[in-house]
């Protein structure tokens, strides 16, 4: 069974009497431990398939299953839950808190997974570790570099043990330095067995991934594998 | 639970992050608290004194007397009824079913001394009725007797602040004071009162037998008849004393009476009144503030909101739900008021402490405990909405949000 798998998904918008196919027909399964990259021009539908993938969106038409389950079926909360502990998003703009400290920020999926105070700082801290930031926990975002936010967030996204980790242009926002040391981090994790999707207009981004699926106009109109071994 | 005081800490940063704007939002609610509380300690306080004041007069006593205690007489009319009769005891006794005492009261300013020690004071002539018309007790000595009075003694019975400023812990009984150069033997010390009404007080006095006040001081002077009922009876007793004093005035039916009967009820009437007045425009005040602070409260977290928006984006798509960030922003919500509910107390509790100098003030605890209430009270009332609006945002717009 794949991890994810999403059949025939429409998601339509009325925008001033007019009906937008931001998704149109998608098709999609992602299986475990794969490296996806998700690419495409703007208003391609890339960032509404993201949202999908991600259960902040529910699709107009179709079916959506997350690790067997039927997310178009699911509540508010339901979708809430699915999201705190089965998806960890890494986004352009960082998105931290910016009055709290690394490990504050990294701590706050656990908050709303409800967990004990002791144990949190434990997996917070462990995060941060594994993202190299260890001497750093205390910090807040504003006296962190941004290549550094982007690790609290990556840490922040990992910190629940989630099934995939949505990375939407994680590098976006930094410089090519910063960038590589992100995608290295990602790579990582995707050696140590997580599943990663990635999306990015980036081509050279997009090469870190083992295969690349191409949006247009709501269609996917390329799916590549380029697995490297 | 956890989670509730994930949310308190929470909200409880925000607002320290914002301390100027959250403590200027919620000035309202701290007025509000501190006039309802301030207000309640100022009733409770009045009543604590009225309480012991009309304690000190009884229930059960009628005081007849040229005027009205709040009547609305002009001066001239009052001046022109003719005054009270040390005579009228008698008549009052042998025509009254209902009269257990009368005692005549004429009361004037003089000055006391003893040795080198003297003080300015209030004294009174009154017979050997007048222990039964008052509250207080003797203490040390005795009350004079009925021949006393007749024959002229010059006794007298002191206040106990009299007795400690002149005796201090010395027995005063048999002693020589000086009521204004006149000696008189002291032969009794009422006991420890307070002041009346919180204005003067009832232990610094000397009580003469009006036949010594009469001779010594004057004949002619204010006075008033202080007439003891069977408390049961005071309505029946009120009625028969109107008709003893008309029929001693001598006057016909329809001529007005020229004298007046008062009893504490009138106090107790227009202490009433008082306390509405106070309780009325407390209550307005503290309803207009509250209103005015909640609307603040409201106002400031619909900022919040607004500015905190891709925030909540990013709690949502991180795993929280509708209810989570509800409670996050009503908890703020809540937080600001509360805080400000405690600095209302706390400004009013200085205030209690402060006004309990002059008069018996302290803060009460369920009214402190009520208003720590309101002010939660009002936070959620102006929490609801902005917090109901931050649930309900979608989290995909929410996380574009710039």
């Amino acid at each position: 069974m794949s991890l994810i798998a999403l059949n025939n998904i429409y998601k339509i918008y009325n925008v001033g009497g007019e009906e937008v196919r931001a998704l149109d027909g998608i098709d999609l399964k992602i299986d475990e431990n794969e490296y996806l990259a998700i690419m495409g021009p703007s208003g391609s539908g890339k960032s509404t398939l993201m949202n999908m993938v991600g259960c902040l969106d529910t699709p107009s038409s179709g079916v959506y299953q997350f690790e067997g389950e039927m997310v178009q079926e699911m509540d508010d909360d339901q979708l809430a839950s699915i999201r705190n502990r089965k998806i960890g998003f890494v986004f352009q703009t960082f998105n931290l808190l910016p009055k709290a400290t690394a490990q504050q920020n990294v701590e706050i999926p656990l908050v709303y997974g409800n967990i004990r105070k002791a144990e949190r700082i434990k997996m917070a801290s462990k995060a941060l570790e594994d993202v190299g930031l260890k001497d750093r926990m205390h910090h807040k975002p504003n006296e962190l570099s941004g290549g550094q936010r982007q690790r609290v967030a990556i840490a922040r996204a990992l910190v629940n043990n989630p099934s995939i980790i949505l990375a939407d242009e994680p590098t976006g926002n930094l410089d090519s330095k910063s960038g590589h040391e992100i995608m290295g981090i990602l790579n990582q994790l995707h050696q140590q067995g997580n599943t990663i999707i990635l999306v990015t207009h980036e081509d050279d981004i997009a090469q870190n991934a083992n295969r690349i699926i191409r949006l247009y106009d709501g269609k996917i109109t390329e799916d590549l594998n380029t697995k490297k071994n | 639970m956890l989670l509730f005081f994930e949310n308190f800490f929470i909200s409880l940063s925000a607002v320290f992050a914002n301390k100027t704007r959250s403590i200027l939002t919620a000035l309202g609610i701290i007025i509000g608290v501190f006039s309802v509380t301030m207000m309640g300690t100022l009733i409770s306080g009045l009543d604590k004194t009225f309480e012991s004041s009309m304690s000190m007069l009884g229930r059960d006593i009628l005081y007849i007397s040229r005027y009205e205690w709040f009547g609305d007489m002009e001066w001239w009319e009052v001046r022109n009824r003719p005054r009270m009769r040390t005579e009228y005891v008698q008549k009052v006794k042998q025509r009254s079913k209902y009269a257990l005492a009368v005692a005549p009261v004429m009361q004037r300013g003089a000055s006391l001394s003893y040795g080198e020690k003297e003080t300015r004071t209030e004294i009174f002539g009154t017979n050997e009725d007048y222990m039964k018309t008052i509250t207080a007790n003797i203490v040390e000595g005795r009350f004079f007797s009925q021949n006393e009075d007749r024959s002229g003694s010059r006794v007298t019975i002191i206040g106990f602040g009299i007795k400690e400023a002149f005796f201090g812990e010395k027995d005063p009984i048999g002693k020589y004071i000086k009521i204004d150069n006149e000696k008189f033997r002291v032969i009794g010390v009422l006991e420890k009162q307070g002041k009346f009404l919180g204005l003067f007080s009832t232990d610094k006095q000397a009580i003469l037998p009006i036949g010594a006040y009469n001779r010594v001081f004057s004949k002619r002077g204010w006075m008033r008849l202080s007439v003891k009922i069977p408390e049961e009876k005071i309505e029946e007793g009120l009625d028969e004393i109107y008709s003893v004093m008309r029929h001693i005035r001598g006057l016909k039916p329809n001529q007005k009476n020229d004298f007046a009967i008062n009893q504490t009820k009138a106090f107790e009437k227009n202490y009433n009144m008082l306390k509405i007045a106070i309780g009325g425009t407390g209550t307005f005040i503290t309803l207009l503030s509250l209103i005015v602070g909640g609307i603040g409260v409201m106002n400031i977290m619909f900022v919040s909101v607004k500015e905190r928006t891709r925030e909540i984006g990013v709690r949502k798509a991180i795993g929280a739900t509708k209810g989570m960030i509800l409670g996050q922003f009503l908890m703020e919500a809540i937080s600001i008021c509360l805080i400000a509910g405690l600095l209302g107390l706390m400004i009013s509790y200085v205030f209690s402490i402060l006004l309990n100098q002059v008069f018996p003030s302290t803060l009460d605890m369920r009214l402190a405990g009520f208003s720590i209430f309101i002010s939660i009270l009002v936070g959620v009332i102006s929490g609801i909405i902005p917090s109901y609006r931050a649930a309900n945002l979608d989290p995909i717009d929410s996380l574009r949000y710039e």
